[in-house]
């Protein structure tokens, strides 16, 4: 099959029997890789009341239709489970080189069941598939193994490997690859290290099948050429993310202090600029990626030693930054490590630890519970004490490791009104109080609080901020736009920086699959795998589906103190407002139940028969849903 | 004075480029600001995070000289 490695490898943790199956085609067709077989997959095979650190949860591995192609950037992977944050469907990806190694060693999909009842790693090499003993490895940092493990197997071995974090559970643990980039969310590293899957580690050196290679290479030179002229790839080269540091404070949206107040009087201190001038040793590019926006910095704090890390990007620096009150950007470097080194998401991290300095503030913590020490705002010594206790799993720590959320329900005393999350998971760097359609973004998104899935920043802006209305259809049209970058697992960058169409991937699909794809037939694979995901929740979690669907109190009732956007925030009715029009626009009914009409027009009809059982099947539209979904929803000039 | 101004992305067609296919030429009286500049353009200031002037960032208060091209950056996420 055209554009694919053509197998599905199959791996029981517990007696070690490795399956190998053919790819099937409707799979292929029908889902399109990464994102789209972990949740078709995960729906199809996981219990529903299985624990997400259990044994009969699955950690898949998947890369995408365009991974490994020498498309526009096709260097994606998806990794996936049902997420011990959330206790719903989770996927999370990550770039760097893993994924086209993968694809090149023959291989779509890597499911792990089971538990191994010893450490252990996977050893790919083409065909040879092995599980490996990793006792010697186990308790190591993410960064240390990966070199490690290079220094084992060898440099052309693309690894991944997970953290103290991981192996001890903690919900917001990732899964690291290529020295710091990461699968960061929905706590995928603590389910591999509930299997105790230390790492994986992979080489692959066959070819992959394309339908039309003379077309491909023509029109990915032509995108080449003309990226590379672009007005806008000095700057992302020259900074990356981090340049937004400044607009976000000076538009209102950066978290301060976890999400006091959305403008940081230093953030000139941990700016993009600060970045390039203090702590960048090099530019970091992604497989067949021609932009380099990754930094690799180091980080330089007297009586701490030298430490060298992938970023701080955008994220990073705003909530391990700015949520936590950080004022200079070698300590929000440090942190980078930190999380990284312990195998943490940096963005729950960051957002935890200044929920949990916000708490010491409040004299809800103690310095009992911190084994002595303090946790004041922008304290680095403080922050590496907590992320510390947090990976153990230490003292307050343990409390800590299940992420705001999990965190605020053991803690009590109404704590759980300034966690900033989402069905679990903690809210991106982008406060959403003057910024309405993001709040909606948030408390829609299948896997909780995370940008990637719907950025509506601008959006709102150009939709009228201070108003409810029409919100709705463009979370909706971005929640299938964007999450489709991580189904066919290209970086979403060239789309939103560098004039790449969607339409110019689907071009490069048709080239590299010989299929007759559309863009139209891309929206809906992208609307069912939401639709599937929502279902998924339900059957795992019950209903009514709005109850879950809600918004931190802190941002619907506290004013914005200071700053650009001070005394805004969203109020309740206007946040019901959009719901009910989220809902109706999606086809769902006004619990959030998708309904059968919608399920049947997305080809998936035994998932509408699997509500109906559990009485949480949308209660049918009297004249119909929307015929407006998907591409159709998208407003002008995006 | 001539100022060209450039960019991509939604903020390309906000720009109304007539140059190249990025570019916008724009005569303007005395030494404006970009913010001044982008405010007679009508696009608002949250369309644009920064601006990029010979290999080096300037905020919106930078007045670009005569003959100056100016890359103006729209907002993304990532990260």
């Amino acid at each position: 099959m055209d554009g694919f490695g053509g197998t599905i490898l199959r791996i029981n943790l517990e007696s070690g029997e490795i399956k190998r199956t053919p790819t099937p085609e409707d799979l292929a067709r029908g889902w399109m890789g990464a994102r789209g077989f972990v949740a078709k997959t995960l729906y199809d095979e996981v219990p529903r009341d299985a624990d997400p650190l259990g044994p009969e949860n699955l950690l898949i591995m998947a890369p995408g239709v365009m991974t490994g192609a020498f498309a526009p950037c096709g260097s994606k992977i998806g990794f996936g489970c049902i997420s011990p944050a959330t206790n719903g469907h989770a996927d999370s990806n990550m770039g760097g080189m893993l994924g086209a190694e993968v694809k090149y060693a023959g291989y779509d999909m890597v499911v792990f069941e089971r538990v191994s009842p010893e450490p252990v790693y996977l050893y790919i090499d083409d065909d040879t598939v092995e599980l490996r003993p990793a006792g010697d490895y186990w308790g190591m940092g993410s960064l240390d193994l990966e070199k490690k493990m290079k220094e084992d197997l060898g440099e052309d071995f693309q690894i991944a490997t997970i953290g103290p974090a991981g192996e001890n559970g903690v919900v917001f643990s990732c899964i690291t690859h290529d020295f710091g980039r990461q699968a960061g969310r929905c706590g995928v590293g603590a389910v591999m290290g509930s299997k105790r899957l230390k790492a994986i580690a992979v080489r692959g050196t066959k070819s992959l099948p394309v339908h039309d290679l003379p077309a491909m290479t023509k029109a990915t030179y032509d995108i080449i050429q003309r990226t590379k002229s672009h007005p806008l790839m000095e700057p992302w080269q020259k900074y990356g993310t981090a340049l937004f540091v400044g607009w976000a404070n000076e538009h209102g949206c950066f978290p301060t202090k976890n999400f006091q107040t959305t403008y940081h009087e230093h953030w000139e201190s941990i700016s993009g600029e600060k970045l390039a001038e203090e702590v960048l040793v090099t530019h970091k590019a992604c497989f067949g990626c021609w932009m380099n926006c990754g930094k690799y910095s180091v980080a330089k704090i007297p009586g701490k030693p030298d430490t060298y890390v992938e970023g701080p990007e955008y994220e990073t620096i705003a909530l391990c930054g700015g949520s936590c009150g950080m004022k200079d950007i070698h300590h929000v470097a440090y942190a980078n490590w930190l999380c990284d080194n312990l195998g943490l998401d940096t963005m729950s991290s960051g957002n935890t630890i200044g929920f949990a300095m916000e708490c010491f503030e409040k004299g809800i913590i103690t310095k009992d519970d911190l084994e002595g020490h303090e946790l004041k705002w922008g304290d680095i010594d403080d922050f590496e004490n907590v992320v510390r206790m947090i990976a153990d799993r230490r003292g307050i720590g343990e409390t800590l490791s299940y992420g705001t959320k999990g965190a605020a329900e053991r803690l009590g005393q109404n704590t759980i009104a300034f966690a900033s999350q989402a069905k679990g998971m903690e809210f991106s760097g982008y406060d959403t109080r003057w910024y309405w359609a993001q709040l909606l973004s948030y408390c829609t998104s299948d896997i909780g609080a995370h940008h990637n899935r719907s950025w509506a920043i601008t959006a709102d802006v150009q939709i009228g901020q201070d108003t409810p209305k029409g919100k709705a259809p463009v979370v909706i049209y971005l929640q299938h736009i964007r999450p489709l970058f991580d189904t066919w697992c290209c970086c979403r960058l060239f789309w939103g920086e560098l004039d790449v169409t969607p339409e110019e991937h689907v071009d490069t699909i048709r080239q590299l699959t010989g299929w007759d794809v559309t863009l139209e037939e891309c929206m809906q694979v992208s609307e069912k795998i939401w639709n599937i995901t929502r279902a998924h929740y339900l059957e795992r979690n019950g209903g009514p589906g709005r109850q879950f669907d809600v918004a931190p109190a802190r941002h619907l009732d506290e004013k914005i103190p200071s700053g650009p956007a001070e005394g805004h925030a969203v109020g309740r009715e206007n946040f019901e407002y959009m719901l009910d029009d989220y809902y109706y626009n999606r086809g769902w009914d006004k619990q959030g139940h998708p309904t059968r009409e919608v399920l049947e027009i997305l080809g998936i009809p035994y998932v509408a028969d699997n509500l109906e059982k559990i009485g949480l099947l949308g209660k049918p539209f009297e004249d119909g849903v929307p015929k407006v979904r998907g591409e159709k929803l998208k407003p002008k000039a995006m | 004075m001539i100022v060209y101004l450039k960019s991509g992305g939604a903020l390309r067609e906000r720009l109304r480029p007539d140059v190249d296919h990025y570019t916008r030429r724009l005569e303007v009286d005395g030494t404006p600001s970009l913010k001044e500049i982008l405010d007679g353009l009508e696009i608002p200031l949250v369309f644009v995070a920064f601006a990029f002037v010979n290999g080096k960032f300037e905020h919106l208060d930078y007045r670009p000289a005569d003959g100056e091209t100016v890359t103006l950056q729209p907002p993304v996420a990532g990260g």
